[in-house]
């Protein structure tokens, strides 16, 4: 058997740890069980046993092969697949969240009480980029809603602001500001 | 070596007993996770990427630390020996994670040791801010300044809706991961603790005692933290586990109260035995230094005890595990060997420092 832990050497004992209401039992290997029972909980120890959990949610995901399109969810710049993502329960690179992006918002509910999208600190290179896209989405709600009313004028005003902010992003953004 | 300075058993500044609740709180950490654009995650990188990372990262916090004031010294995990890494982990300053890692990683510290930055542990930055007592907002102030300044001079991994990418679903997000650390002796004793945990688990925060051998929260110490990553902001997650912190405290608090009142020679007599354990004893296991630990930093809160500095208590926390006290004896110790010596250090620090201990000393 396989240490939950760290997924790589074989486990030696079996620790009951209280989680969220329930006890689970977690096999480890001598080096985790070691871990776990030191003093120092300064450091987060995947106190959730997280590729457990995930192997609970989506028990059939594990052959890992869609059932419609017959094919293997795969990253193409880490190779990870989405099993191994559920086997080991971490990611291989930025790419993998776009490879798997289908399932994502499932797993991100449930680890984060229902929440999926980020609302806190933005990269301040990113934040500009950002703006504008929210403002091009914006002005495109509104260029529809001008086109329903028949306003044909401000519709073309609308889209002529919005080419201009779409060649800002396209020409990449100054720092700062 | 640069190491040297951080091996030393003196005590860091977020040991001591400075900022608000020390009587409870003991200390604060924020943790933040950050990935780099154009590397693979440490799961997937190969050791020539682990190399650059490594080098990308040293080479801003080397050069633009002293943009904000700080100095850093850089320590590559592979050069250091054992005992060396076990103390740089026993003082919270690295994990245990990055000393097994497989792949070449490194850590950063600030001269003060309330920043620490690991490099190729999880993820490839993770940066640590450490104070004293209950100070989230003052942690925050001083990890996210860093982090600013190194997303000027890297290029992040950051995604519209998902925020900074980390390896665990579990960090994605804010990246972050505010904890303090309570001495909770009195809702231990009443049996309290263990209605709180559970309820406050729903509200995306958790409660861990520091276990001990598979008992119960090793010194009655207890890590609050919070769970969720995703879809508050880091103000709103720090404004939630700030209050409930805020209401452990209070409840411990009343609980004090109520056995001061209720049991005074009891609680007087566990606390005097305590304080006789830690200043005679030959042979001092964790577990026992731990409950004694408890018991005299209860003491010193309630006024029964005045001569003992508590900020000794919280070094003698750190210094009594296992690699501090074979670095304090120069030697490896079996662990009967330790438990002498972790005997020796308490008579010492603490009769030291003005307990007069009755009594002769004849060892
Ligand atoms: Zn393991
Ligand atoms: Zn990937």
């Amino acid at each position: 058997m396989i240490c939950d832990q760290c997924g790589e050497r074989s486990a030696s004992v079996i620790v009951k740890q209280q989680q969220q209401d329930q006890i689970v039992k977690v096999n480890l290997c001598h080096i985790c069980a070691a871990e776990n029972h030191s003093i120092n909980i300064a450091f987060e120890q995947d106190p959730l046993a997280i590729h457990q959990l995930l192997s609970n949610w989506f028990p059939n995901s594990q052959a890992s092969i869609n059932p419609v399109r017959k094919e293997v969810a795969t990253c193409p710049s880490c190779g990870f697949t989405f099993s191994k993502f559920l086997r080991i329960g971490k990611f291989g690179c930025a790419s993998c969240y776009d490879a798997f992006s289908p399932q994502l918002n499932e797993i991100f509910k449930r680890f984060h009480n229902g929440n999926t999208e980020h609302n806190g600190k933005i990269p301040a290179s990113y934040g500009t980029t950002l703006k504008i896209k929210k403002e091009i989405e914006e002005l495109r709600k509104q260029m529809q809603i001008s086109i329903q009313g028949e306003n044909f004028e401000e519709a073309a005003r609308l889209r002529d602001e919005v080419k201009i902010l779409s060649a800002k992003l396209e020409g990449g953004i100054p720092d700062g500001s | 070596m640069a190491v040297e300075r951080f091996l030393q058993p003196r005590a860091s500044s977020w040991m001591t007993n400075d900022g608000k609740n020390v009587d409870i709180a003991m200390s604060t950490r924020i943790r933040l996770a950050r990935n780099l654009n154009n590397f693979k995650f440490p799961y997937a990188f190969t050791e020539d990427e682990a190399l650059k990372v490594d080098k990308e990262i040293s080479s801003v916090l080397l050069d633009k630390g002293n943009e904000l004031d700080y100095t850093f010294s850089h320590i590559s995990i592979e050069e250091l020996a054992e005992l060396q890494k076990e103390i740089l982990v026993e003082k919270h300053l690295i994990s245990p994670y990055l000393i097994n890692s497989h792949h070449s990683g490194s850590v950063l510290l600030s001269d003060n040791e309330e920043l620490s930055i690991m490099v190729n542990e999880e993820d490839h930055l993770r940066i640590q801010s450490l104070q004293s007592g209950f100070q989230l907002q003052q942690a925050y102030k001083i990890a996210n300044e860093l982090d600013s300044l190194l997303e000027k001079n890297l290029s992040y991994a950051f995604h519209e809706k998902h925020g900074y990418l980390t390896s665990c679903p579990t960090n994605v997000g804010t990246g972050m991961r505010a904890s303090v650390m309570l001495h909770l002796p009195a809702l231990t004793m009443s049996h309290q603790i263990q209605r709180i945990i559970p309820a406050i688990s729903r509200l995306g925060m958790v409660v861990r005692g520091i276990y001990g051998e598979g008992s119960e929260a090793l010194g009655n110490v207890y890590q609050i933290s919070n769970q969720l990553t995703l879809g508050k902001s880091e103000y709103e997650i720090l404004q939630d586990l700030e209050n409930m912190t805020e209401q452990i405290i209070q409840q411990e608090r009343r609980a004090r109260e109520a056995i001061a009142l209720n049991s005074p020679v009891v609680i007087e007599d566990r606390i005097y035995r305590s304080l006789g354990v830690l200043t005679h004893s030959r042979l001092l296991t964790t577990e026992e230094a731990a409950t004694c630990l408890s018991d005299v930093r209860l003491g010193i809160d309630l006024k029964m005890i005045q001569d003992v500095d508590m900020s000794i208590l919280n070094e003698l926390m750190i210094f009594m595990q296992p690699a501090f006290l074979q670095q304090y004896a120069d030697k490896p110790l079996q662990p009967k060997e330790r438990d002498f010596a972790r005997a020796k250090l308490f008579r010492e620090r603490l009769n030291r420092n003005g307990i007069n201990s009755e009594g002769e000393d004849l060892a």
